[in-house]
């Protein structure tokens, strides 16, 4: 596992608790409880301070799983392999 | 504070078994605000697990109306511009302009006269931390940016008219603008594209400072209670050994401005209870001379003790503390030599040492601004008038007593002591539970309680509070005690004792158990002791009656009492039966 993600995991950590690895990697808005609309803000503002970048707030509704976030941060920032 | 340690704090506190709750007013989506806020309570309550309730968006007005029915140990409101009329917002398309304009500032006033009457029908009890509006208006007004419009003027003037009203009662605290200021420029404190999306108005340095200063508000930092001061390029400009007792200055036309503030800044403090002492490298005689010009801003009577000698300063600040028998972790020690400072700090490390700048006026500012919010107090009652007197009387009595011989139970019978008992005081008091929160040797077991707690634990069947005031011929010490208890089947459980070590050495604690076991007819009195890194007093008075020294709960039964009691010589008088 490379050091973005393991990165991107300790954010995801951070908004919604202790989860096991396995957990986070197939983590999604239907498998982890606390997972709601306040929250992906919340997840979103912690990976903006922790990869000093910013979102496109349009495309938070799609962000619901950490595949999701991982691919949206490859795609639009580069920072995450 | 970043956001994702707020989160972590916060997690962190997730097993804490007592909770702390909060009940947050505010209009807009709380998100981070709640975040930083409870994180930062959390940090100045870590045995506390912070639980913060939030209201419904839109709505900060009917949430403070149910503020009423809510069970909480503390409120916290933050206000914004669009709580007044939602015109005053970014997500809100009312229209702007002048035809608006009127009709924005009545529906202001309207609004803040709604939130006035909601904030008078909170639990009196429960302290209330108010933040006033701290983002910019937006230009919703016919004036260009750098022009003030009327209508702006007149909303303001509302609301500074509410704030004022509001802040009369020192349960209600209103966040002071300027300490937000320092923190977070009002130029980056509104995230307009968080507003437009999801309701949040604030950055997230803006909602940290925010949050910190509503926690500062709701849970203060404890208040140091004694300054020592030198004297020479501190007290005054100039060495008074030197320049003789009128040739030292404080004046501006001498270049002692900042000598001439500090003074005031002293005497200020000394008039809400602060004590002050001088601890100075000169001749005695000079020094007093020159503590007696009449021009001096900070009364000569304001300052007890006076330690003038060649010797350390650490032993001048060990006799202060001895005479004012408080902690060093309470004081604070400000000297223009950093080297006396740090030998003062290497003596007594939980003393905070304060450089006086003398020349660098950025920093006496600074060092001024320190002073006021290490100080600083909710509020001024009639105990802290009487601080700096009583302790002098106690250290004549003490002197009276060596010289006079007089044995302790003369000098007692001599004193015509009078304890005035109060059961139950109303819960305006704030005397009591002030007492209780700041009290460390005469301490039973050093439990901290919030206003709230402290009001649901006197619901409890039996339970009482007993508060005492004292004065004798030296004086009145003002309230000195505190118990709290509950008195059931002949027994009375003590689980709150406090009493000022301003009071110590005149039996007053014996006195309080024998009222105790006459007024409940109790057979055994049980107290809640726990042991704490400071209060030996408590435990040491207990060990004399008990033979052994407490190590937890422990219970004196009348006979043993009765046995081990001194002679008592106070007067008892009752304020309410």
């Amino acid at each position: 596992m490379d050091e973005q993600t393991q990165r991107l995991m300790t954010c995801f950590r951070t908004v919604f608790g202790d989860l096991s690895d396995a957990d986070l990697l197939n983590a999604s808005m239907s498998t982890v409880a606390g997972w709601d609309s306040v929250a992906s803000i919340t997840l979103v503002n912690v990976i903006e301070e922790e990869f000093q970048m910013q979102f496109d707030y349009d495309a938070i509704p799609d962000l619901t799983s950490f595949d999701a976030v991982a691919k949206y941060m490859q795609a639009n920032n580069g920072a995450h392999a | 504070m970043k956001l994702t340690e707020a989160l972590r704090i916060r997690q962190g506190a997730a097993g804490v078994p007592n909770s702390f709750k909060v009940a947050l007013a505010c209009g807009f989506t709380p998100l981070h605000l709640e975040t930083f806020l409870a994180a930062h309570l959390q940090q100045a309550l870590p045995g506390r697990r912070v639980e913060v309730a939030t209201g419904l968006y839109g709505d900060l007005a009917g949430t403070l109306e149910r503020f009423a029915e809510i069970e909480a140990d503390a409120f916290a409101v933050a206000l914004e511009w669009p709580d007044l009329d939602p015109r005053l917002g970014y997500r809100n398309l009312g229209g702007w302009g002048p035809s608006e304009e009127i009709d924005m500032v009545k529906h202001a006033q309207a609004t803040l006269a709604r939130m006035r009457a909601a904030i008078e029908r909170a639990p009196a009890s429960v302290p209330m931390a108010i933040s006033l509006p701290t983002l910019p208006l937006p230009p919703a007004f016919h004036t260009p940016g750098w022009q003030a419009s009327a209508a702006a003027l007149d909303i303001q003037q509302s609301l500074a008219c509410f704030a004022a009203e509001t802040a009369r009662r020192p349960i209600h605290r209103v966040l002071n603008a300027q300490y937000l200021t320092g923190r977070s420029a009002p130029g980056g404190a509104l995230d307009l594209k968080t507003e437009i999306l999801t309701g949040f108005p604030y950055t997230l340095a803006h909602a940290d400072a925010v949050g910190e200063a509503l926690a500062r508000l709701i849970q203060p930092p404890p208040v140091k209670k004694g300054l020592i001061t030198d004297l020479d390029d501190t007290l005054w400009n100039g060495l008074v050994g030197e320049e003789g007792p009128d040739g030292v200055n404080w004046d501006l036309s001498n270049h002692g401005g900042l000598h001439g503030l500090y003074q005031q800044l002293l005497g200020g403090l000394a008039a809400q209870g602060t004590l002050l002492a001088i601890a100075s490298k000169n001749d005695p005689a000079v020094v007093d001379r020159a503590l007696s010009r009449t021009d001096l801003l900070v009364r000569r009577d304001s300052v007890f003790p006076v330690e003038v000698g060649w010797h350390a300063k650490s032993e001048s600040v060990g006799r202060i503390l001895k005479t004012w028998n408080i902690a060093a972790d309470s004081i604070v020690f400000v000297d223009d030599s950093p080297m006396e400072l740090a030998e003062v700090k290497a003596a007594w490390p939980e003393i905070e040492c304060r450089l006086f700048p003398k020349k660098d006026y950025d920093a006496a500012h600074a060092l001024f601004q320190e002073l006021r919010d290490l100080f600083g107090k909710s509020s001024v009652g009639a105990e802290d008038a009487l601080r700096l007197a009583s302790i002098r009387r106690a250290a004549e009595l003490a002197q009276d007593a060596v010289v006079s011989g007089a044995t302790p139970d003369e000098f007692l019978a001599q004193a015509g002591s009078v304890m005035l008992v109060e059961f139950n005081p109303p819960p305006e008091d704030t005397r009591v539970l002030e007492l209780v929160n700041k009290t460390n040797q005469f301490n039973l077991n050093g439990q901290r309680h919030t206003e709230s707690e402290w009001r649901r634990e006197l619901e409890t069947p039996g339970a009482f509070v007993m508060a005492v005031s004292y004065e004798d011929k030296f004086g009145p010490l003002g309230k000195i005690a505190v118990l709290k208890g509950v008195a059931r089947n002949g027994d009375v459980d003590i689980n709150a004792w406090v009493m000022s070590c301003r009071a110590f050495s005149r039996r007053i604690e014996h006195r309080c158990m024998e009222i105790l076991f006459e007024r409940f007819g109790a057979e055994q009195l049980r107290f809640a002791f726990a042991a704490t890194p400071k209060n030996s007093p408590t435990a040491e008075m207990l060990e004399r009656f008990l033979g052994a020294r407490p190590q937890g709960e422990v219970s004196l039964s009348r006979a043993r009492f009765a046995e081990c009691v001194p002679a008592l010589y106070h007067k008892v008088e009752y304020r309410n039966g």
